[in-house]
């Protein structure tokens, strides 16, 4: 979102139609541009003994993975605060070999 | 003395050129006192604005367009989704109240100057009302708040109602600011109904109609949904920043349509105008594509499987996502 500059001065945002003046930089997807997010996700990991050696495994080889773009107006999420849009969502679960080098 | 006495004339021809621009309350432009607010006077109170601007006779022949437009959160403006309606109360409380210079020093001092940062847009009508229409539009804001916190849903449904009586109706669009360059294409008067088309319109109260020059252009609607800043205020607001994104970020790089073509006419939401809440313009509006794959990933001796989610997202729209 745009992000309002407080009083058209200064480097604090400003909240409220009556303080907002100008813009500080704006988060939001800007017309006709490609926006690209990468997210890194390690699997969890855990240490278990194994023909008398401790080796460290993922706690799962199946990761489900959910990604929701969000449209939050301000404040915390909750439908009775700030009344939040779910724009789009994906889901996918994401496997790993179990077996290898 | 010939060039002398051509001068004086010339002085004198300037001095009543002046003289019949200006009003008799001062301000300038020819036509002024053709307007509806100019031929009703100034309204007293909020049922006199509402009938000032009522489109009650529009329905008669235009009941689709009215249906349309009643889905349309301009509809309800001042009120929103009761969002709009507490922001107008926080401005009130923590803006005007805290301001040294506003003269505000409790609701009750609010005259329709101080609501005009945001009535600019949320109603525009109220700079031709008296102070005392600002003063009942706020003692209703704080009827319509106390009614909920006592949770008397009948009183907060009729101070709901009352504040939803004035709104961006038909005539806000299609008489009072169908005309944004009145020295150009002159004010827009009362009695006349402004769309695409000139000629007898046959309604008692409107019976003509003629073209507004920017019914269809992207300025009609950036008259409210805004530049940034509203410099021209005593006390500058912004709310709404669309318009300045859609002149700078989109017109100026990306494309040429204009809003009416994506909210009005693609849409095929006529004049239920409307933004993410509609999926069909939610779902134009952003191109979302996801992909994600798994790997065990190797530094050295360590080894830490990871999944890798890669996102893809181009706004479709004409202006930045999301505003405000």
């Amino acid at each position: 979102m745009p992000v309002p500059q407080q009083l058209g001065r200064g480097d604090r945002m400003g909240r409220g139609p009556y303080e907002k003046s100008g813009i500080i930089e704006d988060t939001g997807l800007p017309p006709g541009k490609t926006v690209n997010e990468r997210f890194d996700i390690f699997y969890p990991l855990e240490e278990v003994e194994q023909n008398g050696k401790t080796i460290t495994r993922p706690q799962a080889y199946d990761l489900d993975i959910e990604v929701k773009l969000w449209y939050v107006p301000f404040g915390p999420l909750g439908p009775k605060i700030n009344d939040p849009f779910l724009w789009d969502e994906f889901a996918k679960t994401v496997s790993i070999s179990k077996t290898g080098k | 003395m010939k060039l002398r006495v051509t001068g004086t004339l010339a002085l004198l021809a300037a001095t009543a050129l002046l003289a019949g621009t200006a009003c008799a309350d001062g301000k300038v432009g020819i036509g002024r006192q053709e307007t509806i607010a100019a031929k009703s006077g100034k309204a007293k109170t909020l049922a006199e604005l509402a009938k000032m601007y009522d489109s009650s006779s529009c329905i008669e022949c235009h009941q689709d367009k009215y249906d349309e437009a009643q889905k349309s959160i301009h509809s309800r403006s001042i009120y929103g989704t009761g969002r709009t309606a507490l922001t107008i109360m926080t401005t009130i409380e923590n803006g005007l109240m805290e301001e040294p210079y506003s003269g505000v020093k409790s609701p009750k001092d609010v005259k329709v100057e101080h609501l005009m940062g945001c009535a600019k847009c949320h109603l525009p009508q109220l700079a031709d009302a008296e102070d005392s229409v600002a003063q009942e539009l706020v003692t209703t804001l704080y009827d319509w708040k106390a009614a909920l916190k006592k949770k008397d849903k009948v009183a907060a449904k009729k101070a709901e109602d009352t504040l939803k009586s004035v709104n961006i109706g038909c005539l806000i669009c299609h008489n009072r600011n169908a005309i944004t360059h009145k020295w150009q294409d002159g004010y827009a008067k009362a009695g006349v109904v402004y769309g695409s088309k000139d000629g007898d319109h046959p309604s008692d109260k409107f019976p003509k109609m003629a073209v507004s020059p920017i019914m269809g252009e992207a300025i009609q609607c950036g008259q409210c949904h805004g530049m940034g800043p509203n410099m021209e205020l005593d006390e500058p607001t912004q709310c709404c920043t669309s318009y300045g994104s859609y002149l700078w970020a989109y017109k100026s790089e990306i494309g040429q349509k204009n809003c009416q073509d994506c909210h009005m006419k693609e849409s095929k939401l006529g004049h239920n105008i409307q933004s993410y809440r509609d999926p069909g313009m939610a779902k134009a509006a952003v191109d979302f594509k996801t992909e994600a794959f798994g790997y065990y990933w190797r530094d050295g001796a360590q080894i830490r499987p990871k999944a890798v989610v890669k996102v893809e997202m181009i706004n479709r729209a004409g202006h930045s996502i999301p505003d405000g």
